[in-house]
């Protein structure tokens, strides 16, 4: 038997105050929530993804709290959450007026509504920064060649070429890597196709007969895993609702390392990142009104499946979306949604979907383990002695 | 709105693609979107001039969420995407309900939201100022917009193939 010696909770108040100390404390600037809104941006993104909740200053605000832990961070606002009333519902968004700030194809060189980067290092190499600090924020604080955006200057790394030996050199910032696709550097295409709204890629398969259509079913009311517990067998809009919510990491994982995932590799038809309106009903006149606006990362992706005893005639689809700026969980939502579909009624994904991405979850089991267990652990102990014929042990074992 | 306006204001409305007449809805979305420090010196001033009589609070400012409800388009299902921070507030002026509700968690901004929602209903010689706010914010935001659509499609690319 054990007695916690913590009067009051004298001892947790005091580790408590070691943490605030060593959030605030030290030489540098208190943080600002603003800075970390700006300059920490995907962060933000992703907590309020995890944490079901677009709001970017709390989120902000739960970093700098967790003292930037962002599972604990998406924890603290899932749990403020949970004491905000709800004050309705929208009306359902196509996710068709989505207004894009980045849109790429991996299966359309020059889709309609044509691709736009937007703000992406996924081109260009991405070594670690030793610039010294002055010239570091001298450089992103100068007015770039366009006269707009930072200096672009060249920037050294090493990468591998095709037909070489690997180097170290240096490309201007924002040229293509080499090995990736060649696009136009100059001058730059006309933008005069770019749409900021375009249709999806998805429309042109189907034009093409390669998509079957939607399946015309009812239009059923989704399903809310907040407030219903959800368990295998539970309609697509719980899967689509908990993979929206769910650990970044978690869902990568359970993706990346399926082995529900065929041969071969899906393809990301479109990547959209952009903002979705968010409308309620003006309770006057009774008509739409926008009453702000949320970022969303988008992604269908494409694969042909095998079915039994036919062949595949048509690609199947599957569909990611979350909050915020968060291309590695739209692409891994997008392939677990095509497997889903895929592979109706496999009770063994849909759980591992349903009951095991949930960050709150599993960060919470974890926590539980760090509490005292030791009359547990004893009894653990005193069950291998037992099997081992010792003698009952009487003193403390913890 | 009663009748064509003529003058300053509507020349900004149509500068910033708004209509010379602005549908209700739409003068909420702007209210919503305006600046804590736009909307709230409007709705100060409006009431110190007796330009409007004191507003009925029907429903304290109260910050809560919204669901967003999404349509995806494989098979057209609708799903909650999440949940969004938003403030709602309810207003009469002389028994004309006023309404706003606006993102993040500003109980002033939403009050004034509210109270210029009611005004802009009540009384056309209020409704041009409010406009006027509303104005300055579609031109803001589409000034905004154009800047990033600007900076975006500097990144356009086609893709050539290789042979």
């Amino acid at each position: 038997m054990t007695a916690v010696d913590d009067t009051g909770g004298r001892a947790a108040r005091a580790a408590a105050r070691l943490v605030e100390r060593a959030r605030s404390g030290g030489r540098s600037a208190p943080l600002d929530t603003e800075q970390i809104t700006e300059r920490l941006g995907l962060a933000v993104d992703r907590v309020m993804g995890e944490g079901g909740l677009w709001a970017p200053r709390l989120a902000a605000r739960a970093i700098r709290q967790s003292g930037g832990d962002l599972p604990e961070a998406a924890h603290l606002l899932r749990a403020h959450r949970t004491a905000l009333p709800r004050l309705g519902v929208t009306p359902p968004v196509p996710t068709g007026e989505l207004r894009v700030v980045r849109r790429i194809s991996s299966a359309f060189r020059n889709p309609p509504g044509g691709q736009v980067l937007g703000r992406t290092l996924d081109y260009v190499g991405r070594l670690l920064d030793l610039l010294p600090e002055d010239e570091g924020r001298a450089r992103s604080t100068a007015p770039g060649p366009d006269g707009n955006g930072p200096a672009a200057g060249p920037r050294p790394h090493a990468h591998e070429h095709p037909t070489g030996t690997p180097h170290t050199h240096e490309h201007p910032t924002g040229t293509p890597h080499p090995g990736t696709p060649h696009t136009h550097e100059a001058p730059p295409p006309a933008a005069d196709g770019v749409e900021r709204t375009p249709a999806h890629v998805l429309s042109v398969f189907r034009e093409m007969g390669v998509v079957a259509p939607p399946s015309g079913a009812a239009d059923p009311e989704p399903y809310d895993v907040t407030r219903h517990p959800v368990r295998p067998g539970a309609p697509r809009s719980a899967w689509l609702q908990t993979m929206a919510r769910a650990d970044t990491g978690s869902l990568l994982h359970l993706w990346y390392g399926s082995d529900w995932r065929p041969a071969g590799h899906e393809v990301p038809g479109e990547l959209r990142h952009g903002a979705l309106p968010v409308r309620m009903t003006h309770p006057v006149t009774g008509r739409p009104v926008t009453v702000g606006q949320v970022r969303v990362s988008e992604v269908q992706t494409f694969h042909s499946l095998p079915r039994a005893g036919e062949l595949p005639m048509t690609l199947d689809v599957g569909y990611g979306i979350c909050f915020g700026h968060n291309e590695r969980k739209a692409i891994s939502m997008a392939g677990l949604d095509l497997l889903l579909s895929h592979h109706e009624g496999a009770a063994d994904l849909q759980h591992d979907v349903l009951l095991t991405l949930d960050g709150l979850d599993s960060t919470g089991y974890v926590q539980r383990l760090k509490l005292p267990r030791h009359v547990e652990f004893t009894s653990v102990l005193e069950r291998a002695r037992a099997a081992r014929g010792d003698a009952p042990h009487t003193g403390d074992t913890a | 709105m009663t009748g064509r306006e003529t003058g300053p204001v509507h020349n900004r409305l149509e500068g910033a693609g708004v209509p010379d007449t602005l549908t209700r809805e739409r003068r909420c979305e702007l209210l919503a979107a305006a600046e804590h420090d736009e909307i709230v010196p409007l709705a100060e001033r409006l009431l110190a001039d007796g330009a409007t009589p004191p507003p009925t609070v029907v429903k304290a400012p109260e910050v809560g969420m919204v669901v967003l409800q999404v349509r995806e388009p494989v098979e057209e299902t609708r799903f909650y995407l999440g949940e969004v921070l938003v403030t709602e507030c309810s207003v009469e002026v002389d028994g004309v309900p006023g309404w706003c509700m606006r993102a993040d968690d500003d109980r002033v901004a939403a009050l004034a939201g509210a109270l210029l929602d009611a005004v802009a209903a009540a009384s056309p010689a209020a409704r041009a100022e409010v406009d006027a706010l509303c104005a300055a914010v579609a031109e803001r935001r589409a000034a905004e917009d154009a800047a990033e659509w600007a900076d975006i499609t500097a990144t356009t690319v086609a893709f050539e193939e290789l042979t």
